[in-house]
């Protein structure tokens, strides 16, 4: 699978879509796209991780810093899908509560 | 070492050599976790990793940070130098070391992030710590970082 990812945004509601691999090579792209959205002061942005296969640490950087941002502006923050190598490393770092894991 | 299985690769310590390393790594994974005939064992042709067994799961997100290490640390960035990994496939056991000629890196005065802060940095060595059964690291040059788990008492050998 390709890596991926994809804003939507509709009003003041964003869906995040992330395929593939999220890491040290590929959160850069991501953390530019989330200023951006973050901008707006979104208030509710969805995180769909269904399709994301691999994470590291800086994967994860990428998403406290859009949780934050979002959470900052006032919005609510939900993580959707994530599942196998994502979800451990979530767990791992105690970060499946604060994403409200879905 | 004296494994059942050795396998051997030199490349760059640049990050855009890390998904080939990861590939390598979890077919020698799942030799461990799952081992099968030898013609079925090794399948390159996949398209995704397919990291569902809990120990490659494990080995993977701690060898991912341990690379980056090296190409950010110990390269910084520039991908003058070679990684050289040896993987050992034991029975019931992966070792996988990794030799590094950049900059030494010192262990010990990586703190434990502080995770109720909810950090944007500092995870990585914390990650493969806990994802491994062992993991030492031996300041050169040549630096060496050796890396063990074994398949958990309840787990499939």
């Amino acid at each position: 699978m390709s890596n991926h990812f994809s804003v939507e945004q509709t009003g003041s509601t964003a869906k995040v879509t992330i395929q593939g691999t999220l890491d040290i090579n590929s959160a850069p792209v991501l953390a530019e796209r989330i200023d951006q959205l973050v901008a707006t002061k979104p208030a509710l942005v969805s995180v769909d991780l269904s399709g994301l296969e691999l994470i590291d640490s800086s994967g994860v950087a990428a998403l406290v810093k859009l949780y934050k941002g979002v959470r900052g502006g006032g919005g609510s923050f939900v993580v959707n899908g994530a599942r196998d190598q994502p979800l451990a490393i979530f767990k791992l770092l105690r970060m499946d509560k604060v994403f409200n894991l879905q | 070492m004296s494994p059942r299985t050795a396998i051997r690769m030199v490349l760059p310590g640049a990050l855009v050599c890390r998904p080939l390393a990861v590939r390598v790594v979890a077919e020698a994974c799942r030799l461990v976790s799952s081992p099968q005939p030898h013609a079925e064992a090794v399948d390159l042709s996949s398209a995704g990793y397919d990291l569902r067994n809990r120990f490659d799961i494990d080995f993977i997100s701690a060898f991912m940070e341990i690379f980056n290490n090296i190409a950010v640390h110990a390269y910084r960035r520039t991908g003058n130098g070679d990684v050289e990994i040896a993987i050992g496939v034991h029975p019931g056991e992966l070792v996988v070391e990794l030799k590094d000629f950049g900059v030494p890196f010192d262990l010990s005065t990586v703190p434990e992030p502080a995770l109720d802060e909810l950090p944007e940095g500092g995870m990585g060595i914390h990650i493969a710590r806990t994802m491994l059964d062992e993991m030492a690291y031996e300041p050169g040059p040549p630096n060496l970082w050796r890396m063990i788990k074994r398949i958990a008492p309840s787990q499939p050998a």
